[in-house]
């Protein structure tokens, strides 16, 4: 039993002993090799965008993000954020009490399905509300008799989105509450506090780094989805296009500086997002390596 | 009271199971199961021979064989160099290693339409990687090497981040018994290293297989989009769509939805398979 | 506050864990429930707290049924096995919180709070400690925060699931002693969970044996060690010799001998003698009835006492004898050296009543 608790820092990197080392040379190659790998996959698309983006000056570029479709865009993703963020995070925290503190039939099954939207084809999954609400789908008629537009309208996107962002904070939130137990709760309660208590004071605290990156890698996928949205929008300028499509529809018409400068904004985003990864990564380690 | 007692017998001191699970159970129905149902059964009005025929129709087939074609050479690319990725972040140190790993993230993080532009343009005859392999005749956006390309992208945070933890744990004690056998690195390498990492290596492959097969945004800027040459399944689904074939699509849907399932209990048993070993 | 706990029975699936368990508790007793692990005793205590339900029986706290009152309103403290401390909170945060959860009505004021904190820091010698949090303190301090923490409640009743049990040989042995100080000093009904009877002996008034989810014996430490009523206590209560034998007209054979015995007559003919490894007396000569010979195989010096290893002339089966440092110098013995075993008392057991019966060996 250490008395004093683990430097907070632990390296990621294996310090290898003598034997374990692989020659100089070997080790630069490779070295060099991951490195211009990514390089030429990551680093080089990325700079694409901006540089594209400011091809045609800073003026051009920031008239491309003040024209009043573009701004209608960020509105309707924002919008669609806002609505799909919040619903699958009470999602994830219900799903993640009910699966990690209680045992019960079907656990692995529900897990497996929670998971689903993940390996459903973006395109599929914005199908299959057409396939719902659409004017051919099962409940359009009805839809239409009494005036609801879902699909190629805004509820329609939001479901899209909700439906592509659904995993993301039950998945982070699970395998966390699992390995944290019920035991602190269960003194949280013999020390008279109420379940409501107990999760508040007890259960929150103790996953806020996980939540915040689940909300973080929701938000992110929310914001920039592109297939499932597509196929509900209906690509009406102004009216149901997102950012993303948005980028697209000026991007088709050779409008490829205005494509990029809107694009950028979405590249910052996700520079922003994985910032903010980094840190709680590096947050959530620290909880843990505290707790044993 | 004894209402308390039955439910203390059964879930323990901790209130909430009913309405959570309620809660998730409804919710997960109205999102996910029904409309997926939904589409199963629309797909079931086209009978077992219309469906057969819309989902072996040629240009449907030359799509297949992109699609899976150009994600499997996406997913063996991604399990070679995201290894190499994963060893040199675990075993070596350099400069900005930190934000090299932050980095590896992007794919997950940047919007797949931007993604799309961003290597049309880089890859196109005149953009920068592009006009270094037009001289050599070779040409890569707007081809199927294009949809490998992007695929390749899309997919490669899954090796590197499934890889990587199991390295970082791996004994290194075990290298050292191997080296005291008598081992060289490479030995130890293949024999020690590799098996030990092979089911986190399949199943990161796996990962990026599954994603890279319903891909749609970042493919159709640099695909071409020409049919039976370089038109992927998503795509063609849109088209259908487009020319009001519902039930076209919803065949073409419903066949990629099996396969999805089929990708998915494949890693579930892989991720299983990987956590026994780690054990 | 007295505990009665009438014929608790729990089953997981299929497993019992618990059957036919009866058990009082008086008040202000120190009481412990002493097992290997998987023999309800955990299950047992969290039944008591109210963290679990029983399928039958009943839970009586001072004369009234307390089998439907949810754990918040039991009034019990407890102290769980790895203390389950709040780690987001200071330690001061973490034996106040018990007080700060209470409905706004009942819940103190915060200099009342941050008095009674302050008091219960004292008291388990921790003052210091209030700003740290769990992550920085060692196991032995980690305990006896998760003490005070379940004490700020003024509970009526201490529970404790294997205090002990995650910490070091030395730091174990000074805690049980303060826990014991503690208890006087408060006087609180306690039960703790162990499954270390040295633990239990040394700090507990009275001791419930529990095996595969059945009481096997109830009494003082002194009870249980001497008068072992099941084979079970008296193997888990320390080590044991096992003697197949007969009893058979005021003797006992063993083997080739013949042990005079004091008591006893009605005994089953064969039997299974129990004796304890320091009940046995080492004899350098003096062979004849009464006494066992046999060589010595190993000596082990462990620390006060010196543990002897034998092997019986007769049948070649092993014995463990345990001298104190001075016996066994003034004795002089010596690996290979062959000696005569007299003990001084053989227990056996009726099969049926599981009751035991003490033969005094006659002394020559």
């Amino acid at each position: 039993m250490s008395s004093i608790a683990l430097p907070s820092s632990i390296s990621r990197t294996r310090t290898a002993s003598r034997t374990n080392r692989e020659p100089a040379l070997v080790r630069w190659l490779l070295t060099a090799l991951a490195l211009a790998f990514l390089f030429g996959f990551l680093f080089l698309p990325l700079t694409v965008v901006f540089t594209q983006a400011l091809g045609k000056g800073w003026a051009a570029y920031g008239a491309a993000l003040i024209e009043p479709n573009a701004l209608s865009a960020m509105w309707l993703t924002v919008l669609a954020a806002a609505i799909a963020v919040p619903l699958n995070l009470v999602f994830g925290i219900a799903a993640a009490w009910a699966i990690a503190k209680f045992e019960f039939p079907g656990k692995s099954l529900l897990m497996t399905l929670i998971d689903l939207p993940f390996s459903v084809s973006p395109v599929v999954s914005g199908l299959i509300y057409v396939l719902l609400f659409g004017l051919q789908g099962w409940l359009g008629p009805w839809l239409q008799e009494h005036d609801i537009k879902l699909i190629f309208a805004v509820p329609g996107i939001v479901l899209a989105t909700i439906f592509v962002t659904f995993p993301f904070v039950a998945r982070e939130l699970v395998p966390l509450m699992q390995a944290q137990g019920t035991e602190e709760e269960e003194a949280a309660i013999v020390l008279g506090a109420s379940g409501w208590q107990a999760f508040w004071r007890v259960t929150l605290p103790n996953v806020k780094w996980g939540l915040l990156y689940g909300v973080i890698l929701c938000n992110a996928r929310a914001m920039g989805e592109f297939g499932a949205v597509s196929v509900v929008s209906g690509h009406i300028r102004g009216m149901t296009n997102t950012i993303p499509l948005h980028v697209e529809i000026l991007y088709n018409e050779y409008n490829s500086a205005a494509a990029f400068a809107v694009a950028s904004v979405l590249a910052l985003l996700a520079l922003v997002t994985l910032a903010a990864k980094s840190i709680l990564e590096w947050r959530i380690k620290q909880q843990t390596v505290d707790r044993s | 009271m004894g209402a308390l007692l039955a439910m203390l017998k059964k879930h323990g001191v901790l209130p909430g199971f009913s309405i959570t699970l309620g809660f998730t159970l409804t919710y997960l129905s109205l999102i996910v199961l029904v409309p997926l149902s939904a589409t199963v059964l629309k797909s079931a009005t086209l009978g077992w021979d219309g469906f057969w025929t819309v989902i072996t129709a040629p240009r449907v087939l030359a799509s297949y064989k992109l699609t899976f074609g150009a994600a499997l050479a996406g997913a063996c690319i991604n399990a070679v160099f995201g290894l190499l990725v994963a060893w040199v972040l675990v075993r070596y140190d350099f400069f900005g290693k930190k934000l090299v790993d932050a980095f590896v993230d992007l794919p997950f993080a940047l919007p797949t339409a931007v993604a799309g532009i961003a290597l049309a343009t880089l890859y196109s005859s005149k953009g920068w990687i592009g006009q270094i392999f037009t001289p050599l005749g070779i040409k890569i956006a707007y081809t199927p090497l294009g949809v490998i390309l992007a695929l390749t992208f899309i997919g490669l945070p899954f090796v590197v981040r499934t890889v990587q933890p199991i390295l970082e744990d791996f004994e290194t004690e075990l290298e050292e018994a191997a080296a005291s056998l008598g081992a060289n690195r490479w030995q130890t390498f293949q024999k020690v290293i590799l098996p030990t990492l092979l089911p986190a290596l399949l199943t990161g492959f796996a990962l990026a297989f599954a994603r890279a097969v319903g891909e749609y945004g970042s493919v159709i800027f640099v695909a071409g989009n020409i049919p039976m040459v370089s038109e992927i399944t998503p795509l063609l689904i849109i088209t259908k769509l487009e020319q009001y074939d519902y039930a076209g699509a919803t065949a073409l849907a419903v066949s990629m939805l099996i396969v999805s399932f089929g990708l998915l209990l494949a890693i579930n048993g892989l991720q299983r398979w990987s956590q026994l070993r780690r054990a | 506050m007295s505990i009665e706990i009438n014929d608790v029975e729990k089953s997981f699936g299929r497993f019992k864990a618990l059957k036919n368990i009866t058990l009082n508790i008086g008040s202000g007793e120190l009481v412990a429930l002493l097992g290997p692990s998987g023999c309800g005793k955990t299950t047992l205590l969290r039944i008591i707290a109210g963290l679990e339900a029983p399928d039958s029986g009943s839970i009586l706290f001072y004369g009234e049924d307390a089998t439907n009152r949810h754990v918040r309103e039991r009034q019990v403290g407890f102290v769980f096995q790895h203390y389950a401390l709040f780690r987001h909170m200071t330690v001061f945060e973490n034996i106040a919180f018990g007080l700060r959860v209470r409905p706004r009505g009942q819940r103190p004021s915060e200099s009342e709070i941050r008095r009674k904190v302050h008091d219960l820091l004292n008291l388990v010698q921790l003052d210091w400690l209030a700003d740290r949090y769990p992550g920085q303190l060692s196991g032995g301090q980690r305990q006896r925060i998760a003490l005070a923490r379940a004490l700020a409640v003024e509970p009526k009743v201490l529970l404790l699931d294997e205090p002990f049990g995650a910490l070091d040989a030395k730091v174990r042995k000074d805690l049980r002693r303060w826990l014991r100080r503690l208890h006087d000093e408060l006087h609180v009904t306690s039960v703790f969970v162990t499954h270390d009877q040295e633990e239990a002996l040394e700090v507990a008034d009275r001791v419930v044996v529990l095996n595969e989810g059945r009481v096997e014996q109830i009494g003082t430490p002194d009870e249980v060690y001497d008068h072992p009523e099941t084979p079970f206590v008296y193997h888990f209560l320390g080590d044991v010799n096992l003697f197949h034998g007969r009893v058979h007209d005021g003797h006992a054979r063993i083997g080739e001998t013949q042990v005079d015995l004091t008591g006893g007559s009605d005994h089953p003919e064969s039997a299974i003698f129990y004796v304890r490894p320091h009940e046995i007396e080492i004899l350098r000569d003096g062979g004849g009835t009464g006494t066992i010979a046999a060589k010595i195989r190993d000596i082990r010096p462990l620390g006060a006492t010196v543990r002897i290893e034998l092997e019986r002339i007769d049948d070649r089966g092993s014995v463990e004898v345990e001298l104190t440092r001075d016996q066994f110098g003034r004795k002089g013995l010596s690996e290979g050296d062959k000696v005569y075993l007299q003990p001084k008392r053989l227990r056996t057991f009726d099969g049926n009543t599981k009751r035991e019966t003490t033969l005094e060996a006659v002394n020559r």
